[in-house]
């Protein structure tokens, strides 16, 4: 399919080459995002009317909900890595996302069949967080073997823009269908299952499944050999770094928090912080993933974390304007734009064909320890000495974190194998 | 990419348009189902001296509840207007009804005058969960549960704002999380505040208690409007509600850490406090009926129980929640 494409470029005319090689991104990417986006509108769809529809259909005490919605959230860390290994093991990475994208489509018809109990939303809640858990590290994998190395950071950050772009568009269609009828959530469940559907044959239809860089010989990777990564020369100063990097940022929801502690803004405003910042990250995304795969995934990576410093700073402040707020939503954006999508990208080059997904969900697996670490320690803190301070102790903590990661996130890029 | 694909696709996204737009169609241009309405039953020995506004439970379909009845000794009367609360709470001429908004997706809290005509309104930012309004009609309270959720990333825990609302006006007066908080006279102030289940004190409407949960703790603390500050009082007290001549506390009070409570009585002048008969797990901001006797929610249906400790718990009404003492209560 690659080669197909480079041809077609070949023919054009050179300058127009040239314009569209800027964004030029293997299909099989346009087609992941496109999977992604649809799963995605489903989801927030679901996530957006779930806990009006158990508290005033099912009768549910709000508390309950926080009960059934907190559960399942450790269980997705553990079968990250297990799917990531597991599908570079078959080399089924298509087929194991598949299994992860089934099971949350699943879980929607089930809503729509059986969603009439707490007990039952619980269970279809838990069965979409395990679906979500078994489709990220071969998803990435998948992004990451059908890119040229050199574009690998333009890759994730289209594949990240159309994702948001799914998140955004998930409630609004929710909004919408609830506004025509009102109160029939069954509604937003039947659609919800269409685009969960639509997601899952372009997944099938449309994606393919063996791309450019995929191994196609040599023996099926052992445990062992993922086990090893942990030991590697080029990918152990990733993760370290990343880990470092992940405690000393702070969660976006204990920003806005701090926030609003820091500015009276009314609270009907709260939502639109998590708008602005997604708007911003959107926007941001792709560039930033050009400009990585340009200068250098690691310098942008570091770029991002320092714009952290930027929301630290304005978390100090006395005195926040609303000039400010957007300023530190707009860092907070291009901070994520930088960061997530760029280090994926940096572990999809350093990783070998084999061990991509494996490597991939330990990483992911990594960094959501380290912000559950950070979260739990900039809690302590805030609780202890108060946010200004805790504010001060994480300024210092991200500074070590990057002259830590700095020097390890250049070595390891230099060591790479073929990098 | 084959166009047999290509096709496949475009053939499921058409079916899928179909589907999806004939069902949603369907849905808006169906019948309302409002065939049958929920009307409280009335039973039991205390409903001689009950005058109270509840709000209609309909166990068997939950989209016709919220409507709003006056019990007066053991009439039911459907009071007029199309208000359909979570919440209700109404004193002195003014009332917060606190429910969906008519997008479906949002919440709202209105306030209505002493004939249920909504005056002002105002967004709420969560699930509602507790409504108060002063005794003069002056000031109200409402507490709304809000989820930390975030799409980019999501420790989803749930917390509590609580509001105080100047009720003639319809203006927020101040979030009790940005009050001022002292706690045996040094100040005290934590990442992990929540404050819910406001009380006023009636014949002071600038002063009321509501509980402070932080690190573990449920802290019943007496705030001042004017000056937007609180202070802790004890530890151990959840959603307390003040009796109508003042000297009383009733609140629940939670069992080791779970999410089950038992509802004890306290003296406001000593914080002494003791049990009430009831021994079920009581999840309700209790009302009074008058300076002897509690009136809750328990399931569908509201119970009576002597505020001493004696006597047992009686059913009073069936199929209601939100019970809010009407007139002076003694």
């Amino acid at each position: 399919m690659y080669q197909v494409e480079a041809s077609k470029a070949l023919l054009k005319p050179r300058l127009w080459a040239r314009q569209s090689s800027r964004l030029r991104v293997p299909r099989n990417v346009i087609m992941l995002g496109a999977v992604s986006l649809l799963t995605d509108i489903s989801s927030e769809m679901v996530a957006t009317v779930l806990p009006m529809y158990l508290v005033f259909s099912l009768g549910a005490s709000p508390l309950a909900f926080g009960a059934i919605d907190g559960t399942y959230r450790g269980a997705a860390a553990l079968v990250q890595v297990l799917s990531g290994f597991t599908s570079d093991r078959w080399r089924r990475h298509k087929e194991v996302a598949g299994l992860g994208y089934g099971l949350s489509a699943l879980g929607k018809v089930a809503l729509v069949a059986a969603g009439n109990t707490i007990g039952g939303v619980g269970a279809i809640v838990a069965v979409d967080r395990v679906g979500k858990g078994i489709r990220t590290a071969p998803r990435d994998a998948l992004i990451s073997l059908s890119s040229a190395k050199d574009r690998l950071a333009t890759s994730f950050g289209v594949h990240r823009a159309m994702d948001s772009v799914g998140a955004m568009l998930g409630p609004l269609i929710a909004f919408g269908i609830l506004l025509l009828a009102p109160a029939r959530f069954d509604a937003v469940f039947v659609v919800s299952t269409l685009f969960a559907v639509l997601g899952l044959a372009v997944l099938f239809l449309n994606v393919e499944g063996k791309p450019r860089r995929a191994p196609r010989d040599g023996a099926p990777p052992r445990p062992r050999a993922a086990l090893a990564l942990l030991k590697d020369r080029s990918f152990a100063p990733l993760l370290l770094a990343a880990a470092g990097l992940s405690i000393a940022s702070v969660s976006d929801a204990l920003i806005y928090v701090g926030l609003q502690r820091t500015i009276d803004f009314e609270p009907a405003v709260f939502p639109l912080l998590y708008v602005m910042t997604a708007v911003s990250f959107m926007a941001l995304a792709i560039p930033v993933g050009q400009l990585a795969d340009r200068v250098g995934k690691v310098p942008v990576l570091l770029a991002g974390h320092a714009l952290l410093f930027v929301v630290y700073g304005i978390l100090l402040m006395t005195s926040v304007g609303y000039l400010a707020l957007a300023v530190c939503l707009v860092a907070l954006g291009g901070y994520f734009a930088a960061t997530e999508g760029v280090m994926t990208a940096l572990a999809g080059g350093l990783l070998p064909e084999k061990l991509q997904a494996s490597g991939i969900g330990i990483l992911i697996t990594v960094v959501s320890l380290g912000r559950l670490v950070s979260s739990l320690a900039f809690g302590a803190l805030w609780f202890a000495i108060g946010l200004q301070s805790a504010v001060v102790v994480f300024v210092a903590a991200l500074g070590l974190a990057m002259a830590v990661a700095a020097p390890l996130l250049f070595r390891a890029q230099r060591i790479a194998p073929n990098g | 990419m084959g166009s047999r694909s290509g096709r496949i696709l475009f053939g499921l996204v058409a079916v899928c348009i179909l589907i999806g737009a004939g069902y949603v169609i369907a849905a808006a241009l169906g019948p309302d189902e409002t065939t049958t309405e929920a009307r409280p039953q009335t039973y039991g020995a205390a409903l001689a001296r009950a005058h109270l506004m509840v709000r209609a439970v309909d166990p068997a379909n939950p989209r016709l509840n919220g409507r709003v009845y006056e019990i007066d000794g053991g009439k039911v009367k459907r009071r007029s207007g199309d208000l359909a609360c979570e919440r209700v709470y109404y004193a002195g001429g003014r009332g917060i009804c606190m429910g969906v908004a008519p997008s479906g997706v949002d919440y709202r809290a209105q306030i209505f005058d002493s004939e249920l005509r909504p005056i002002h309104e105002f967004a709420l930012t969560g699930f509602p969960s507790r409504a108060r309004v002063s005794a003069d009609g002056r000031y109200g309270s409402t507490t709304v549960f809000v989820s930390g959720d975030s799409y980019l990333q999501a420790p989803s825990a749930f917390s509590t704002r609580t509001v105080i609302v100047d009720l003639r006006s319809g203006e927020r007066v101040g979030q009790l999380e940005q009050f001022d908080v002292t706690k045996d006279g040094r100040p005290f102030d934590a990442v992990d505040f929540n404050f819910w289940g406001v009380t006023f004190v009636p014949g002071d409407s600038n002063r009321f208690y509501a509980t402070l949960g932080t690190g573990g703790s449920h802290y019943l603390v007496e705030g001042d409007i004017g000056d937007r500050s609180m202070r802790v009082l004890r530890d151990g007290v959840e959603c307390p509600s003040l009796s109508p001549d003042g000297t009383q506390i009733v609140f629940k009070s939670r069992i080791e850490e779970s999410e089950r409570w038992r509802l004890r009585v306290l003296d406001v002048e000593t914080l002494a406090d003791h049990a009430v008969a009831e021994t079920r797990s009581i999840d309700d901001q209790v009302e009074w009926l008058d300076n002897e006797t509690l009136v809750y929610s328990y399931g569908d249906d509201l119970f009576t129980v002597p505020a001493d400790g004696g006597g047992s718990p009686q059913l009073l009404v069936r199929d209601a929640s939100s019970p809010v003492r009407l007139g002076t209560g003694s």
